[in-house]
């Protein structure tokens, strides 16, 4: 029998599994991933599209010519005229905007357009109330459109009343009260408005059902990332497992041969770091790795590989903690590793408002560069009193 | 060194009776020699199966239990046990700490890693034999990451000596530290954990530790939430 248990351990664990991984609770994210929004904007680019072409359509092909016609016989034919090219600038800046994916300033655009719509309204006159030459009642809504692209669609709503009720204004101040008159104008505003606002409904409603899906998506993927990462986390611990494990056979098969002696130090130093490495990996139960239990077992396997038995016990899952944190956490016990002689235990005891990090080796005569540092929100605390060296880092939340 | 020292003065019942529950005979041997070296514990069976080897020595005063045999983990077993009033002193290669909190709630006096075992198998089954506590480094971390919601209270000071503690495995250090003498430290430790016997289900064991802290004035009734009289408590007779 062996003076430490090392080989004893080794034998038991080697031919027991591995401890099942946990399943991985990270909560997922907690917003719409960028990714969703990109998708968002390819969904609803065609609808924009359609509708720009549609604005300028209305106002060139049927507005321009309108206006021409009617000409001087207008009230304020200048006001009328200023009005469509007031509205033609908007609509290729509000165009343009959108077809680079940018939207709009809604509100500006917004009362620009119901100034002109007032605006060509009185200057059409009462003569051509109900022509085309007043060509905002039929075309401006589209504009709207464009104005008010991806805005809440009550806005949308606001402005067709608005929109709706200067024309009744006009047809009141005008006189045109007769039942044929009215019902012509209800005609006219509810045939101009309910058509744009199904189409802005129908694009909010896409785009709304497009980003859910890329949510969707984007979470699923994230899920399967985090899978993945368990199961090269897992894969890799099963490597060192096997590659560990027979390092242990080797010397436990030389002991049974009487090959190695027991009493030899240089066999019991090999049955002692086989015993600690063992000791490491079985102690490993996070699946998803956690960055600083990463970083520290970086550190033990290198002062390992220089023939430094090291214990690392972690209790506890620290939470997830910012790199300068991380750092100021481990760097001063990587340093400490790399000073130490004989053995060292590294302990990590982690909750979510607090992780104490510390290193323990036997004192020795060598030099102590390792300071206690203050300052910042990790305490560094380092001491030697003779029979062993302390560094401890310990971070609480505030 | 970090035997009980009131061990030393209870001389009555030497040596205590101790038996080896694992299913690895390499285990029983290196465990009967770590024993060996004590003149006041003596074997008196091994085997791998805890109901034949009590009934081989059924006045076995300590069963050093591993907790998995075969394959399974025996919690059920060392529940079973406990409640019955043996001392079940758990060792195991599976030091998690969810393992070892859930072998103190089952009733067990005391968790040794199995990688402890030289330095801490004598002192813990000596603990054990009088129903004082016995907390090695590996137990003490399992009690101070705990972040189970029905945890214990701990004190801060008793908080900050189980952590020492586990870290540095050295008393004399953690005393330095914290400026108070080793006895102080053992006592915040072995405070911390007579108050887990209020953890998990009631078992003789658990009564019979908290018994003992309490005539041993390490801890008082109203520390742990216990007002009723101790002519009550289920102390099982010696």
């Amino acid at each position: 029998m062996p003076t430490e248990s090392g080989a004893a351990v080794t034998a038991d664990s080697v031919l027991r599994p591995l401890p099942r991984p946990r399943v991985a609770t990270r909560p997922g994210p907690a917003t719409a991933p960028p990714e969703a929004h990109a998708v968002a904007d390819a969904s609803d680019g065609g609808a924009r599209i359609a509708a720009i072409v549609i604005a300028a359509a209305w106002h060139l092909a049927i507005a321009l010519p309108a206006v021409l016609r009617a000409g001087p016989g207008m009230a304020f034919p200048a006001v009328v005229a200023v009005g469509w090219l007031v509205t033609a600038l908007i609509g290729v800046w509000a165009g343009v905007l959108l077809l680079r994916g940018e939207l709009p300033p809604a509100r500006s655009l917004a009362a620009a357009l119901l100034v002109v719509d007032a605006a060509v309204v009185a200057g059409a006159g009462e003569r051509f109330l109900f022509s085309t030459a007043n060509w905002v009642w039929g075309g401006l809504a589209w504009f709207f459109l464009l104005a008010l692209w991806r805005r809440p669609v009550r806005w949308l709503l606001v402005m067709l009343a608005a929109h709706g009720a200067i024309a009744v204004t006009a047809v009141v101040l005008y006189g045109a009260t007769a039942s044929a008159d009215l019902s012509r104008a209800t005609m006219y505003v509810y045939g101009t408005s309910t058509l744009p606002a199904a189409v802005f409904v129908g694009a909010a409603a896409l785009t709304a059902q497009a980003r859910a899906r890329a949510a969707t998506a984007a979470a699923a993927l994230a899920v399967a990332a985090e899978r993945e990462a368990a199961e090269r986390a897992r894969t890799e611990r099963q490597e060192r497992l096997a590659l560990v494990s027979g390092t242990a056979e080797e010397v436990l098969a030389e002991l049974a041969s009487g090959d190695a002696d027991p009493a030899d130090p240089a066999v019991r130093r090999r049955a002692v770091l086989a015993a600690a490495r063992l000791r490491r990996l079985i102690a490993e139960s996070d699946d998803v790795p956690d960055a600083l239990l990463d970083a520290l077992r970086a550190a033990a396997d290198l002062a390992e590989r220089n023939g430094l038995p090291i214990d690392l016990v972690a209790v506890g899952t620290p939470p997830e903690l910012p790199v300068e944190i991380r750092r100021g956490l481990a760097d001063p016990l990587t340093a400490g590793l790399a000073a130490a002689e004989g053995w060292a235990r590294l302990t990590v005891v982690a909750g979510p408002d607090e992780v104490v990090v510390s290193l323990v080796t036997p004192d020795h005569d060598g030099p102590d560069e390792t300071t206690t540092g203050g300052g910042g929100p990790v305490e560094h605390l380092h001491e030697r009193d003779g029979e062993i060296r302390w560094t401890q880092t310990r971070w609480r939340r505030t | 060194m970090d035997a009980d020292p009131l061990a030393a003065d209870v001389n009555a019942g030497w040596p205590i009776g101790v038996a080896i529950v694992d299913d690895h005979p390499v285990v029983i041997d290196g465990v009967r020699a770590w024993l060996a070296g004590e003149p006041r514990l003596r074997v008196v069976a091994t085997g791998d199966d805890p109901d034949e080897v009590l009934r081989a020595a059924p006045d076995a005063e300590v069963v050093l239990l591993d907790l998995r045999l075969h394959g399974r983990m025996v919690l059920d077993k060392l529940a079973e046990l406990s409640a019955a009033g043996r001392r079940v002193v758990v060792y195991s290669e599976h030091s998690d700490p969810p393992t070892m909190l859930a072998a103190l709630d089952a009733g067990a006096v005391a968790f040794l890693a199995k990688h402890e075992g030289r330095e801490h198998c004598v002192g813990t089954v000596l603990a054990a034999a009088q129903d004082r506590p016995y907390v090695p480094p590996a137990l003490a971390g399992a009690m101070v990451g705990d972040a189970r919601p029905d945890r214990p209270a701990l004190s801060d000071k008793e908080r900050e000596a189980l952590l020492l503690w586990f870290q540095s495995m050295s008393k004399a250090s953690v005393a330095r530290r914290m400026q108070i003498s080793e006895h102080t430290v053992k006592q915040y430790v072995d405070r911390a954990r007579i108050k887990y016997t209020r953890a998990g289900r009631p078992a003789a064991t658990k009564a019979a530790l908290l018994a003992r802290a309490i005539e041993d004035g390490l801890v008082r009734p109203e520390d742990i939430g216990i007002y009723r009289s101790q002519a009550s408590a289920d102390r099982p007779t010696p």
